[in-house]
């Protein structure tokens, strides 16, 4: 079976898009309930920023990767070692 | 100062006299628990290495490893935030007048609930366990008149001296009370 890596990214996209809503509910949370304060604002801060921090680590190693190259899985695969 | 605590239902000249959480020893405990989610996957990573040398090198392995560390950490942060919410919405508030119980149940469901001062009938603090007992943090139990029985501040730091605050507050109130409807 042959496929095309980027395959691999749809699962990832759809999770990110889960993580993002999930993510914004939670700002609300904080924000609404959150009585308005420092500490509110300052974790919601911080929640924010290490968020775009591994963000933009996973941004920079999924970049790094070829994700147009076609990949053979299950191919004559009791005869040879696996790829990885 | 004033206080950034909106009471619900204000009564006209009512103070804030207490805002408490569960004790800090509590957060700790999360902040721990994720401390050792964040180490797992490196420790499996490493033993995979160990296994596996050319896990990187892969075409299919390397891809999905980073895919995978990525959801992974992401996942956790949030569920430590969510955590972090937990603990920091869930508050009991006393006032010269009442005791307000404010608590956050998952993200669609949040129960205030309050009760007059005057109508308390019983405080009980109770602290069980090593931790609660050095640490001082337990429970204080409020037996009420009204239809909420039974008022619990879960975890919360010197329970013994909230009840003895509860108590001098709700004498006063009950004093109050008798004198305002005498």
């Amino acid at each position: 079976m042959t496929f095309q890596l980027s395959i691999l990214l749809i699962p990832y996209l759809l999770f990110l898009l889960l993580w993002l809503i999930f993510s914004i509910v939670a700002i609300y949370h904080m924000m609404k309930f959150g009585f308005k304060n420092f500490t509110a604002f300052f974790t919601t801060f911080i929640f924010i920023g290490i968020s775009i921090l591994i963000l933009a680590a996973s941004y920079n190693f999924i970049n790094q990767i070829d994700w147009q190259i076609q990949i053979t899985v299950f191919e004559n695969m009791f005869n040879r070692k696996l790829p990885f | 100062m004033p206080s950034p605590y909106r009471l619900p239902n204000q009564i006209k000249g009512e103070k804030i006299i207490r805002i408490l959480r569960r004790d800090l020893f509590v957060l700790f405990k999360k902040i721990i628990f994720f401390c050792i989610l964040l180490l797992l996957p490196l420790l499996f990573f490493w033993i995979m290495l160990e296994m596996y040398p050319n896990l990187l090198q892969g075409q299919i392995s390397c891809p999905i490893v980073i895919l995978l560390g990525s959801a992974y950490y992401l996942f956790i942060w949030l569920f430590f935030f969510f955590s972090f919410i937990d603990y920091y919405l869930d508050v009991w508030l006393i006032t010269d007048e009442r005791i307000i119980d404010v608590q956050q149940r998952g993200f669609f469901s949040r129960i205030i609930a309050e009760q007059r001062l005057y109508r308390i009938q019983d405080v009980v603090s109770e602290a069980h366990g090593f931790f609660p007992t050095i640490l001082k943090y337990g429970e204080v139990h409020i037996q009420t008149a009204g239809a909420k029985q039974r008022f619990l501040f879960h975890q919360i730091p010197n329970p013994d001296k909230v009840r003895n605050i509860i108590i001098r507050l709700a004498e006063k109130s009950k004093a109050r009370h008798i004198a305002h409807n005498a």
